[in-house]
């Protein structure tokens, strides 16, 4: 990814998108039609302090051919007015395109959005995994003129993250440590599709991996200690803050916390028990339907 | 790639293939946690588009339906068949599936075992037949798991309704008890070979995710307290469906005395009718004892189902507390 270039107005602009916006143009890739390389399509988003956020995309139509690109311009207005029925506060922050390096028919595209919005982003998805990598960037344009002659645009590369929000890195991650079997062939394997409510497993899986954490960061230090390893004074205070979080609790203080604690627990368990119990007493004698007393 | 759409059995026996299992694709499984997490505290529904292979209803596609306006009733509706059927043609261009396979709402600390929820699948289930419904709770995965569930109706549920026998007899008759409305069932998640790619590049190899500090949070009581809430909401609405249930039980007992006393007047009014030469009046009548419908079951079952599920959650809360503080005491006693 370039360095932040500074635009012309001196503004520091970079992109923020989220996964669902990637996972919804691959799909699209995969769908696109016979004749067709790639796929464009419109960016929504929020944007806020130079950061601008992209939370949602869709297809639009398109044709291109070496002289000429056309684009379904209707689609999008609807497609837009549609969705802003359903979030208001989302608007077009710019449009992506799919493959690895921008076209000729780019600066046209680019045009048309720069009508929509101010400052459209660009968004270049390369589903070819070309490096084999998978990149995203993004490019926001700059109109090269001579007087008043224009002459070409030029795209100028932005920085480009993807941020998993607070609630999707649930999905994201469970996707990534449980689910999905990333297998060299594909195949759908029938281990790796655990069912939701593990929650036994995931409880043990994830002290797991927290207490692997842990070993890293205790490995780092005495690394450090003995002199092996450069120390970072940031890592360090950060590391001795976070160890200094931990209460250390007297004996009879944190037995008293964890034995009401275990109590609180246990009655609830307990009530939910017994009211399960008397919904099926009820229902076994009937007394449901009846007049019991 | 080429999918097989299963074929109904031929008329005569009436055999139908029901779903067994539900497969999400990553987008959607995305979508929807988007969705109905960012319109909290709202809840709101949308549709998912896919296709049914045999037992398997795989989900493809979704999207949001805006939230409903009760400004006027017939502009709403007609308002949102609009946006669904332009939202179809739309992704109909770009090769989007467009059959529809259910729909997905948001629920708060699931509940939703709703009459609504019912009379939508009733609905649906008279242009589709294999539909599903996606229950995503956003206040239960925030604690770090994902609380995720499909569920359709029991297909012996489906007939019972529309024969319209949801009384205590009906319900006897079929042989279901209030276990045997809704089904859960099982969900997957598949992604294309793409975006497993993207997915495995995208975030980095598995250490201590923020899930894992939010699952490892000690912190059940508030949880545990909303639910007990709801369950005593819920206590309360049983009482209240049984006390329907008594009421009616003494009408048409009462009912029968009156009825019984009447018929004595009657008997002795004929007698003197015949020493009078006159015509006997009917013993019979119709418009003075009308028959009490019956109170259908179908609330007290729907509420039934909502306390097993509160019971159900709390069960699991309460028990995972107890591990993490054990956990906790090991490692205090090992540490300190």
């Amino acid at each position: 990814m370039a360095a932040t270039v500074l635009l012309p107005s001196g503004s520091n602009v970079s992109v923020k998108v989220h996964p669902v916006v990637l996972f919804s143009i691959c799909d699209a890739y995969t769908r696109r039609k016979e004749n067709q390389d790639r796929v464009i399509g419109t960016l929504l988003g929020v944007v806020a302090d130079n950061v601008i956020e992209v939370k949602n995309c869709y297809v639009v139509p398109h044709n291109e051919s070496s002289e000429q690109v056309m684009v379904d311009v209707v689609h999008h207005k609807t497609m837009f007015e549609l969705h802003q029925k359903v979030a208001p506060h989302e608007s077009i922050v710019g449009w992506f395109a799919t493959g690895s390096d921008l076209y000729n028919s780019d600066a046209l595209i680019q045009e048309f959005y720069s009508k929509e919005s101010t400052h459209p982003v660009h968004m270049v998805v390369d589903t070819t995994l070309k490096d084999e990598k998978f990149s995203v960037q993004a490019y926001t344009s700059r109109v090269l003129a001579l007087g008043d002659k224009v002459l070409a645009t030029e795209f100028i590369e932005i920085p480009c993250d993807t941020i998993v929000g607070d609630i999707e890195r649930v999905g994201a991650e469970l996707m990534l440590t449980g689910f999905n079997d990333p297998s060299p062939d594909g195949r759908q394997k029938e281990t790796a599709n655990k069912s939701f409510s593990d929650e036994t497993e995931t409880l043990a899986a994830s002290m797991a991996r927290l207490a692997d954490l842990v070993a890293k960061a205790s490995d780092y230090v005495d690394g450090v200690m003995s002199g092996k390893v450069v120390g970072d004074p940031a890592v360090g205070r950060y590391l001795a803050d976070t160890v200094a979080l931990v209460p250390h609790l007297a004996r009879p203080d944190f037995e008293r916390i964890f034995n009401e604690s275990v109590q609180d627990s246990m009655v609830v368990t307990y009530l939910s028990d017994l009211l399960r119990a008397h919904v099926g007493l009820a229902e076994r004698l009937g007394t449901a339907a009846l007049p019991i007393m | 790639m080429t999918r097989a759409c299963a074929f109904e059995g031929s008329a005569p026996r009436q055999h139908k293939e029901l779903v067994k299992t539900v497969q999400l694709e990553g987008q959607v499984l995305l979508k929807i946690i988007q969705h109905c997490s960012e319109a909290l505290p709202q809840l709101v529904t949308g549709q998912l588009l896919g296709l049914d292979v045999g037992q398997q209803l795989e989900v493809t596609d979704c999207f949001a339906f805006p939230a409903a306006v009760a400004d006027d009733d017939a502009e709403a509706e007609s308002a949102g068949a609009n946006y669904q059927l332009e939202m179809m043609r739309c992704l109909r261009e770009v090769n989007v599936d467009n059959n529809t396979v259910g729909w997905y709402q948001s629920a708060n600390m699931g509940t939703f075992q709703t009459l609504e929820l019912i009379e939508t699948f009733i609905n649906y289930h008279e242009n589709i037949k294999k539909c599903v419904c996606i229950i995503y709770d956003p206040q239960r995965s925030s604690r770090g798991n994902l609380a995720l569930k499909a569920v359709r109706l029991k297909e012996s549920f489906i007939e019972l309704s529309k024969e319209q026998k949801l009384t205590l007899k009906g319900f006897r008759e079929a042989g279901l008890s209030w276990r045997d409305i809704f089904v859960e069932l099982p969900i997957k998640v598949r992604n294309s070979n793409l975006v497993q790619a993207l997915v495995a590049d995208l975030i980095p190899a598995p250490t201590a995710t923020q899930a894992d500090v939010d699952k490892l949070n000690l912190s059940v009581a508030p949880f545990l307290e909303r639910n007990i809430q709801s369950l005593v909401e819920c206590v309360d609405d049983i009482v209240q469906e049984q006390q329907k249930v008594t009421m009616y039980h003494k009408t048409v007992a009462r009912q029968q005395q009156l009825y019984s006393a009447w018929l004595v007047k009657r008997r002795q009014e004929n007698t003197q009718r015949l020493q009078d030469n006159l015509e006997a009046l009917p013993e019979e009548d119709p418009t003075l004892f009308k028959p009490i419908p019956e109170p259908s079951m179908l609330d007290n079952y729907l509420v039934t189902n909502q306390i097993a599920t509160y019971c159900d959650q709390i069960n699991i809360a309460a028990s995972e507390a107890i591990q993490k503080l054990f956990l906790m005491e090991s490692m205090q006693k090992a540490g300190l």
